[in-house]
């Protein structure tokens, strides 16, 4: 009992010890509003549309992969197919992020991979709306030239496999009328060029 | 008697005794809210820093005004008095808590020639005095008509009942060996501090008046993981805050009385007396804060065992040696 | 609707005791668990769990939504070890529908779900000895948990609901970066420990507070089903990562922690001493892991697994999580029964509790470690 009680006020004070030597180092605490944090490589929070090199703005073709895949039905995208142009593009991306649950499942199903994560992350607001993001704000103001460029882009490539297509239809015969004649050549660049 | 006291003489200059009366309930006011305003920045600061976090920055500097801050939203918040309580009780218990602190801080010496009253038996009083906050818990917790108050009471009651006893018999030394009843005589009488012949009557008031102060380790009329709140659940905005203010005056005053028993109270070279009272009486509390902020809770049997098993044999042994030291 | 027989109906004319309502909404339920007690004073005569506040509806959700899109569901129901659920969520498909898994994803999952699993375990501890009344190491432990957060969220990108595992492997590969960071911790970690068991296990108020409170013996234990640390403080050696290793668990030299006694001080030393475990697992892991790819290139498309039915079980941070599925062979589950450890934890309260002390109360329901979704899944 006597034992017992000596070792008890012992292991208090070893416990003290712990705590006491605690007061030495320094707070771990951030203080946030004055210090921001860096979140990290990986870090979710709201999805945005980010710009494909190719296209040189967002390459969202209104396929609706991830409004099907999405598990709480946030996302609502429509889309129309410009005069001219084979992809679709995207005319509404609208996110309701009180909904969403950041899984995302939606960046892994986009075919185009043009779905990745906002950086922010102290979003507060007074009313639902203030978080019904319209993710095609950012790259409106520059979707006519997109287009125009998509467009021209097409029709460039379309050229392009029609000449490629017709110069490859010559080849053929070339080749064709080669091996009639010789035998042996073989042409690598009619590959190249599609 | 003792030599009259400086600051008795100030009191006694107003001719008009209300006056002196107001002047003096004043100051107890204001030195009682100042200290708690003070403690708990401080026991926020303590916590903190022992549990690597900065606590209160942002009001004043190093948050010195953040409990003024919290204060005026306690002041600002409605009282709420729920239907199901018992009114009179009710009501009447924060005012119970509140009442005896200006009592009992006017009987501690601050100073050789500083203290407001001084007679024979300062100690009696005090120590009698600070026993009426178990009626005051017990009203509360009867009064809110709530089974988790209900039960923060009764062990309240139980528990601050238990500790007198060890707390009672662990002065008991000390009085013998000064033969006095007056903390003025007794804190006069130390030429050295009587911790180095008392250590375990020192301990086992410390931790008898921890409990009696309800503090953790021993917090467990107000245990917030078991019974919410304790006696005071149904407390809100100032009554609250008052029994807030209590809490802190008690730790003062049962440090005040370890300083001026066990560790020579204004006693110290170089500073001034009332500059080292107030050192050891701070240094003390925050010994009660590191205890608090490093050991879990006792269950309400332990704790009851702790005291009739360990701490009050313990106390009667001490006794009788000190008697059987004195008589030879 | 038909409600089941409480089992304490009030007694008339009976003054001597009365009930407490513990709960919902009371500081040591850890959410919303009611207890209804029956007292005599202090003592607890009769003890009744009520539980379906946090009802989320998890089950009924899976029946209504396709494999892929339950799981984001799988950390939600145990918040506090969502890595393990989400991983053992996407095992079951996978041991359903057969698809192989890259090493490296295997050992990816390893590494996160013990890394996962001391999370759960240092917030039990905070919490655990919150509820006993100490403050300090509540924040010291979720200090080294935030740390821990720190590293599953740099390659997760999320620090409670993960989502991390994809049909076939994981969704995100991680770098070196992490893997020292794991391997760093566990360093430092170890360190800790010592200081935890020199801050709380041996605490003379601690140990009066856990030892021989809240014995939950063999018997009771496996009669119950009850599974994880709360069995294996009881003595029985049994962790489904050695007993019946899934995906690579068998490679690793670890020990299955047991204690004797079944009191809540051995579920604590347990709960300890699997981290210790933990930190084992995930120094080795990291030390073996491969290069390669961490999704499996077959992957179906549709995710389909063949009609019948299926059982997968993994070992969480409570104890065993198993999921029985029946597919009628379409996109979405007929039936996907959760079993998990809190529920049942929780059931053994009414046998566990009486004769305690309503401070036992407290003691106990923190031992066994429960969290509120899980039961009401």
């Amino acid at each position: 009992m006597f034992r017992e009680t000596l070792i008890g006020a012992w292991s208090l004070l070893v416990g003290m010890k712990v705590t006491l030597s605690h007061v030495l180092r320094a707070p771990v605490t951030s203080q946030y509003p004055r210090e921001r944090i860096e979140m990290s490589k990986a870090y979710r929070n709201v999805i945005r549309l980010i710009e494909i090199d190719e296209i040189g703005s967002h390459d969202c073709i209104d396929c609706q992969a991830c409004v099907r895949v999405c598990p709480s039905d946030c996302i609502k995208v429509e889309g129309e197919r410009p005069d001219g142009m084979r992809k679709k593009r995207a005319t509404l991306f609208e996110v309701e992020f009180a909904l969403c649950s950041e899984c995302g499942l939606c960046l892994d199903v986009c075919p185009t991979d043009t779905l990745g994560y906002s950086r922010e992350y102290d979003q507060a607001g007074f009313r639902r709306d203030d978080f019904l993001y319209d993710l095609l704000d950012e790259w409106r103001d520059k979707e006519a030239d997109v287009r125009t460029r998509l467009r021209e882009d097409e029709a460039k490539k379309a050229a392009a496999k029609a000449a490629a297509a017709s110069k490859a239809a010559a080849a053929k015969k070339a080749k064709e009328e080669a091996t009639a004649a010789a035998g042996d050549t073989g042409d690598v660049a009619v590959e190249g060029e599609v | 008697m003792t030599a009259p006291h400086a600051t008795t003489q100030f009191f006694h200059t107003f001719d008009n005794p209300w006056i002196a009366i107001a002047a003096a309930t004043g100051a107890m006011l204001g030195f009682i809210t100042i200290n708690a305003l003070w403690l708990i920045w401080l026991e926020r600061k303590v916590s903190a820093r022992m549990q690597r976090r900065y606590g209160p920055t942002e009001v004043g500097p190093f948050g010195l005004l953040q409990t003024l801050a919290d204060v005026v939203k306690l002041v600002g918040k409605e009282l709420i008095t729920p239907d199901h309580v018992h009114r009179p009780l009710y009501l009447i218990a924060p005012i119970l808590a509140f009442a005896p602190l200006a009592a009992l801080l006017s009987l501690l010496p601050i100073d050789a020639d500083w203290v407001f009253h001084d007679f024979d038996i300062t100690l009696v009083l005090l120590l009698a005095f600070s026993g009426l906050n178990v009626i005051a818990i017990f009203a509360a917790g009867w009064g809110s008509n709530n089974k988790y108050a209900l039960l923060g009471a009764v062990r309240a009651v139980a528990q601050n009942i238990s500790y007198e006893i060890p707390l009672l018999l662990a002065v008991l030394p000390i009085v013998l060996m000064t033969r006095s009843l007056s903390l003025h005589e007794i804190a006069s009488a130390q030429s050295y501090p009587f911790i180095l012949v008392q250590p375990l009557a020192f301990i086992i008031y410390f931790i008898s008046a921890t409990a009696e102060t309800n503090r953790a380790p021993f917090d467990i009329p107000e245990a917030e993981s078991e019974l919410i709140a304790g006696f005071h659940t149904e407390y809100s905005g100032m009554r609250f805050g008052v029994f807030f203010l209590a809490e802190f005056t008690n730790m003062v005053i049962v440090c005040a009385v370890a300083t001026l028993l066990f560790l020579g109270g204004w006693k110290g070279p170089l500073l001034p007396g009332f500059v080292w009272f107030f050192i050891k009486v701070y240094g003390l509390i925050a010994v009660m804060m590191v205890f608090r902020w490093t050991f879990p809770r006792l269950r309400f049997d332990q704790l009851m065992t702790f005291a009739w098993t360990i701490l009050v044999p313990l106390a009667l042994v001490n006794l009788l040696v000190t008697i059987v030291v004195l008589k030879l | 609707m038909m409600r089941p027989k409480s089992t304490m109906e009030l007694v008339p004319g009976d003054d001597e005791t009365y009930y407490l309502n513990m709960g919902p909404q009371h500081p040591s339920t850890h959410g919303v668990l009611r207890l209804r007690l029956h007292l005599e004073g202090e003592r607890i005569l009769g003890a009744e769990p009520v539980i379906g506040y946090g009802h989320r509806a998890h089950e009924k959700m899976a029946e209504n939504r396709d494999y892929l899109q339950f799981l984001p569901n799988t950390s939600r129901i145990d918040y506090l070890s969502g890595m393990i659920y989400n991983l053992g969520y996407c095992q079951a498909i996978e041991k359903a529908m057969q698809i192989e898994v890259p090493e490296r994803a295997e050992y990816i999952r390893v590494i996160c779900a013990e890394l996962n699993r001391l999370t759960s375990h240092l917030l039990w501890l905070g919490t655990y000895l919150l509820d006993l009344g100490g403050f300090t190491p509540f924040l010291y432990a979720f200090d080294d948990r935030e740390k821990l957060l720190d590293i599953l969220d740099s390659v997760t990108g999320s620090r409670l609901t993960y989502s991390y595992g994809r049909f076939g492997g994981v969704s995100m590969d991680v770098d070196d970066t992490f893997l020292r960071a794991a391997a760093d911790y566990c360093t430092y970690f170890r360190k800790r420990i010592d200081e935890y068991h020199a801050l709380v296990t041996h605490n003379i108020i601690f140990r009066h507070r856990t030892k021989g409170v809240g014995v939950m013996g063999p018997q009771l234990a496996l009669d119950y089903g009850v599974s994880g640390p709360c069995l294996r403080a009881a003595g029985v050696a049994r962790d489904l990562r050695k007993d019946e290793p899934y995906g690579i668990y068998d490679r690793f030299a670890f020990d299955i922690v047991t204690a004797e006694g079944g009191d809540c001080f051995a579920r604590h030393m347990v709960r300890m001493g699997e981290m210790e475990q933990s930190l084992n697992i995930i120094e080795q892991a990291v030390g073996g892991i491969p290069d390669g790819p961490v999704l499996a290139a077959k992957v179906p498309k549709r995710i389909r697994p063949p009609a019948g039915e299926h059982y997968f079980a993994v070992e969480s941070a409570r104890g065993h999580f198993g999921m029985y599925l029946r597919s009628d062979g379409t996109d979405v589950p007929v039936r996907l029964k959760l079993r998990t450890p809190s529920f049942v934890h929780v059931a053994t309260m009414p046998v566990v509790l009486p004769g305690t002390m309503l401070a036992d109360t407290v003691a106990i329901l923190g031992s066994i470690d429960i969290v509120i979704p899980e039961i009401d899944r």
